[in-house]
């Protein structure tokens, strides 16, 4: 419809409007052209967040395209992935450029999603009535975590192996259920072809499946709610209805296509200068390699895991990590119900101090998994607390000035 | 990009035209690996040159006489069939039905090469009798070799 505004009538041959017309008829499709006529996207500020979401599914689409190109090529055993991973990128004309894009795409799609996480927070985005597109959205943060992680293990290389070993043994820590838990999710004591066909099963049918579903539900309320408006946008134009803003069709739609552009761009850029490793076959009953580590998204627990000491408050290592991160899902879960002054426009200053604090651990977290900090844990949690009131400090002032400014 | 200017201004138009050309590009970009992708990979399956048969000249002749027929083996990833003619020449085929491609059996006891799947009846030089296919099988050439205990054993070659 979008392209149709394009091109303008007297130039158009009689059977492709007729074919319109015929198509419109049959599909009901003015029920589409009525919502995409309705759909706005304010202007502002922070007009730039609003393109994360679409990006995620950009980013989305090319992972179901690209996976279900190499699903066409690899074989889930443990005699048979790594070579067929092997051939995918040796054998197969442009395997190496579909099983790279696949893999930093993978990357990017998460990166986005951290992203589109934190802005929504800061344009509290999840308040009245938009508390289950927040939820949602975690829900689907927590399942491409999860793509991400039953990926991994598919190569059948060294690293995926020793990083699943670890990361389904962390769920051991899970009180009283960690047990079972583990077992579910190796099929088993020990990471083997059971594991290997349970991951894959996940990775390609079921939380597909189960991402479709939730994603409809978030994209239903996107489109049911509309755009939330931030306070300060609202307030500068006295009131959200006053807000400037332009049709999502064409106008935001083609500035979100400059973007896939881009991506696909950076996508290709990317596979063709830093192709994805292989590494070696797993060898379960070698010693694990070195400088094993998880992908980036999960460093900053892998992080966590090494700092913590044997025992914390009576409880193992792990058990008291998995309890932690687990409490912080919950309270990020919680956030719409822990906005109490959220209806009124009030200020949310400990949400926002613990979500400043919570950014900056993630970012010193990571650091020190990746080696490039040598931080205790007491260390980590003081510099990423001073950090915290620094910024929010600098926030105040900042804030302060802007509005001395705005009265002049 | 939908205010005031008509498609018919010459500026106009040539962007319109400039962004439909790119567009095709990057289509014809994006489809071009992927249809390479698509397509099988060279053979990598090894096409030996000849293959010695699973059985000896006496071992088939003996089959043969009780109205029974060696399976087929592989030979250049097909099916190979070898018959010994009552005249004690041997006969090898590729097995796969010039019909729509099942593996055909020998019935020494009917004198024929019979097709399971759609009653297809070839004789035993492999000319198609009645039924469905519409070819002869295809002939590999094929000959005794003295082994050094004394047996004498069937190889199977490519005719050409
Ligand atoms: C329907 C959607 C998808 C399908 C059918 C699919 C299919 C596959 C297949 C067959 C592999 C094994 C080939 C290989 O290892 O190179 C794989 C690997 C992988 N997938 Fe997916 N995938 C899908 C979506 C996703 C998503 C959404 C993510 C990200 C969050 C993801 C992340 C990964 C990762 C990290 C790997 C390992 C890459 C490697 O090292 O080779 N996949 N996927
Ligand atoms: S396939 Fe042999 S008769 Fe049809």
């Amino acid at each position: 419809m979008s392209l149709a505004a394009l091109d303008s009538p007297p130039n158009r041959p009689r059977w492709t409007a007729r074919l319109k017309e015929f198509l419109i008829d049959r599909l009901g499709l003015e029920t589409f052209a009525e919502l995409a006529a309705k759909k706005r996207v304010p202007i502002h500020r922070s007009t730039v967040f609003y393109f994360l979401g679409g990006m995620a599914l950009f980013l989305f689409g090319i992972q179901v395209v690209t996976g279900i190109l190499l699903s066409l090529y690899y074989k889930p055993s443990p005699d048979q992935a790594f070579e067929s991973v092997r051939a995918i990128m040796t054998e197969i004309e442009y395997g190496w450029l579909i099983r790279s894009i696949h893999s930093w795409s993978a990357n990017l799609l998460i990166g986005v999603l951290y992203l589109h996480l934190l802005t929504t927070f800061i344009m509290r985005a999840y308040r009245r009535p938009r508390e289950f597109t927040w939820i949602t959205g975690l829900v689907l943060l927590a399942m491409f975590l999860a793509f991400g992680f039953s990926g991994y293990l598919l190569p059948w290389n060294q690293l995926a192996f020793f990083a699943t070993k670890v990361g389904t043994d962390i769920t051991g820590g899970v009180p009283l259920v960690g047990e079972s838990m583990l077992l579910l999710a190796r099929s088993g004591e020990e990471v083997t072809g059971d594991t290997l066909a349970r991951f894959y099963s996940l990775h390609v049918v079921i939380l597909p499946l189960a991402v479709l579903a939730v994603l409809g539900v978030h994209l239903y309320l996107v489109q049911k709610h509309g755009m939330s408006v931030p306070d300060a946008a609202a307030r500068r134009y006295g009131g959200p209805e006053h807000v400037p803003s332009m049709p999502f069709v064409p106008h935001f739609l083609l500035r979100d296509m400059v973007g896939w552009y881009v991506a696909l761009g950076l996508l290709a850029a990317l596979a063709a200068l830093f192709p994805w490793e292989l590494g070696t076959k797993a060898d379960p009953f070698g010693a694990a390699p070195e400088g094993i580590k998880p992908e980036w998204y999960f460093l900053f627990m892998f992080a966590t895991l090494e700092q913590t000491p044997s025992h914390v408050f009576g409880l193992e290592n792990k058990q008291a990590v998995v309890l932690f991160f687990s409490l912080v899902g919950l309270v990020v879960l919680a956030v719409p119900f822990l906005d109490r002054r959220a209806d009124r426009g009030g200020p949310r200053p400990a949400l926002s101090f613990l979500a400043t604090w919570a950014v900056f651990a993630f970012v010193v977290q990571t650091a020190v998994g990746l080696g490039l900090l040598h931080f205790g844990l007491s260390v980590s949690v003081f510099v990423s607390g001073a950090l915290a009131i620094a910024f929010r400090l600098l926030m105040l002032w900042w804030c302060a000035l802007d509005r001395r400014r705005m009265s002049a | 990009m939908m205010e005031a200017t008509s498609p018919s201004t010459p500026r106009r138009a040539w962007l319109v035209r400039t962004l439909q050309a790119s567009v095709a590009a990057s289509v014809a970009a994006i489809f071009y690996p992927v249809v390479r992708f698509l397509w099988p990979r060279r053979g990598t399956v090894s096409s030996a040159a000849e293959v010695v048969a699973p059985f000896t000249v006496a071992q088939l002749k003996s089959l043969q006489e009780k109205g029974e027929a060696p399976p087929p083996f592989n030979f250049d990833n097909k099916p190979c069939l070898v018959v010994l003619m009552p005249d004690g020449d041997l006969r090898a085929y590729n097995g796969i039905c010039t019909h729509v491609a099942c593996t055909v059996t020998v019935r020494p006891g009917h004198g024929d090469i019979f097709c399971n799947c759609h009653n297809g009846v070839y004789d035993l030089n492999g000319q198609p009798v009645s039924g469905p296919p519409p070819r002869p099988l295809e002939a590999y050439k094929v000959f005794r070799r003295k082994t050094p205990s004394g047996q004498e054993e069937i190889v199977v070659s490519r005719s050409t």
